[in-house]
């Protein structure tokens, strides 16, 4: 079966600094992929290049058959319809409300009447659990529910294809489920295919048909979180510990201070 | 010592190319923008509210200040040679052909082109402009056309108000204090001006307008680096803005008025 996203030999380097290097990724149809990895491994990249707002050095991607880096202008616009893009900070347009926000892509891309829309929004909000937010304004919004919005957002022109990135970074435990759960309802509603980037391993294994774990810019495991789990790779056991002794940094961590004091000169309490 | 030097010219002159190829892409893209559908009037109106009518105090006061000033020094220069009397027709010839759509160009470029580059720059850097992208708009059709089409019709008709107020300063200055005959002043200030001055007034206003719109946009546009790169979009927007103004007016007087 042709995957829908298609990610073959990737790489790109920002100046000497090389962030991807022949990254291979395939994403079947109706599949929900998480991609882990250190900070500044280059996921958001991926992302980035996946949707177009950069151009590889090298390799390419390809949604549904079409090589993104080769369309026009016009023929990219029309594939990023089919791509909903949750960013890291939500990035709302902080000028517009909640309701013009969620609706903005369905009043420029769709033919749908004022009242359409205003439903279509209603829809999408309470489908991320904010009703009754319409008339607000981002900067009104805690860091949870601006994100939920930018969810909102994405979803409302009912795309093929998700692209989340690090949905919850930042939120506390209880947010952090909920993100996931709304994320896998999303997956069960609609069959979205999605790409989660997470350093979350708790939602990741809850979400994830595949997780992949990328390391110095490379791609080191794709597989089911069953088997991502038994991986014997160090750098993956490494990550499932989230230990900072092991071959996953590049320079070795400072000493575990604390432990040493206590070995060493035990401090006694009365 | 010789060579890091001709190495440090070459590079800025590089950067300066690669600007300037920039900035035609975008300014080429843009024109081409214009006449893309979805047509988005709301924001049209809101940039002619914020270019246009929110302007209005602004022109009101430099032209003037700027005409009484000039209204003073021609009064006090001619009145060296006894020749009071021609100090109405060269405030008119002034205010017409450079005054009203410089000052006012260099206005605007303050006022209008640094509110583009702030607004569109922080847009940028806070990702917006990535989620217009993704949300299949382009960010030259949505943010650049309605600001440009803005520009280039407000420009002018502010210059046409500059140009009004221009006449009542010198009126003011030269009937009021100087005490020159107001029937006199009102035939003299348009003396020596012919249809085609105006015209051309209006010609570089629609310019200035233009270059105001895309310098402010396409400096915001390419933006980067936080807070301080959204601190530097629009002093660099003015300030190449401004110079472009005044560069433009030297050959478009040049050309239109031989």
């Amino acid at each position: 079966m042709e995957p829908v996203i298609d990610v073959v030999n990737l790489s790109k380097a920002f100046g000497p600094k090389v962030v991807l290097s022949n990254v291979n990724l395939q994403v079947q149809e109706g599949e929900s992929l998480c991609v882990m990895g250190g900070s500044g491994t280059g996921k958001t990249v991926l992302l980035r290049n996946i949707m177009g707002l950069l151009t590889p050095d090298s390799g390419h991607v390809a949604v549904d058959g079409k090589i993104i880096q080769q369309l026009n202008r016009d023929e990219l616009f029309e594939v990023r319809q089919k791509i909903g893009m949750c960013f890291q900070m939500a990035a709302l347009f902080d000028s517009m409300t909640v309701e013009e926000n969620v609706g903005f892509a369905l009043k420029r891309h769709t033919p749908m009447t004022k009242a359409e829309i205003a439903d279509r929004v209603d829809e999408c909000l309470s489908m991320v659990g904010l009703k009754d937010t319409n008339k607000l304004k981002p900067s009104e919004l805690s860091g949870g529910m601006k994100r939920r919005v930018g969810f909102a957002r994405a979803i409302a022109l009912k795309p093929k294809i998700l692209l989340f990135d690090e949905p919850t970074t930042g939120l506390d435990p209880v947010m952090t489920d909920v993100i996931g759960r709304i994320i896998l309802d999303l997956k069960a509603e609609l069959g979205m295919t999605s790409i989660t980037v997470t350093h979350d391993l708790k939602s990741a294994f809850e979400i994830a048909d595949r997780i992949a774990l990328i390391f110095r810019g490379e791609c080191i495991a794709c597989q089911t979180p069953g088997e991502f789990k038994v991986n014997p790779h160090p750098v993956v056991q490494q990550f499932l510990r989230g230990d900072a002794d092991g071959p996953f940094l590049q320079d070795p961590p400072p000493p575990k201070r604390a432990l040493d004091r206590a070995l060493f000169h035990p401090i006694h309490i009365d | 010592m010789l060579n890091s030097m001709l190495e440090n010219l070459g590079a800025k002159i590089l950067v300066l190319l690669d600007q300037a190829g920039d900035f035609a892409v975008v300014s080429g893209r843009a024109f081409r923008a214009i006449f893309k559908r979805p047509f988005d009037g709301a924001a049209l109106m809101h940039q002619f509210q914020s270019v246009g009518v929110n302007s209005i105090p602004v022109i009101l006061l430099t032209s003037l200040a700027v005409s009484m000033v000039f209204a003073v020094q021609l009064a006090y220069g001619f009145k060296q040679f006894q020749a009071e009397g021609h100090a109405s027709q060269i405030n008119g010839l002034a205010i017409v052909r450079e005054l009203a759509p410089v000052i006012s160009g260099l206005m605007m470029a303050g006022r209008v082109g640094s509110a583009m580059a702030a607004e569109l720059g922080t847009m940028q850097v806070t990702e917006q402009i990535d989620a217009l992208e993704c949300l299949a708009t382009d960010p030259i059709h949505y943010l650049f056309v309605p600001r440009l089409l803005a520009s280039a019709i407000m420009v002018p008709m502010l210059v046409g108000l500059s140009i009004y107020v221009g006449y009542w300063g010198g009126y003011l200055l030269l009937v009021g204090v100087e005490g020159q005959s107001s029937v006199v002043y009102a035939s003299d200030f348009f003396k020596l001006l012919s249809f085609r001055d105006l015209r051309i007034a209006l010609y570089k206003a629609f310019v200035f307008g233009v270059i105001i719109a895309l310098v402010g946009c396409w400096r915001g546009y390419r933006t980067h680096g936080g807070a301080e790169g959204v601190g530097n979009a629009p002093t660099s927007s003015v300030v190449t803005s401004s110079l472009w103004i005044l560069i433009s007016d030297f050959f478009l007087t040049k050309l239109l008025l031989v």
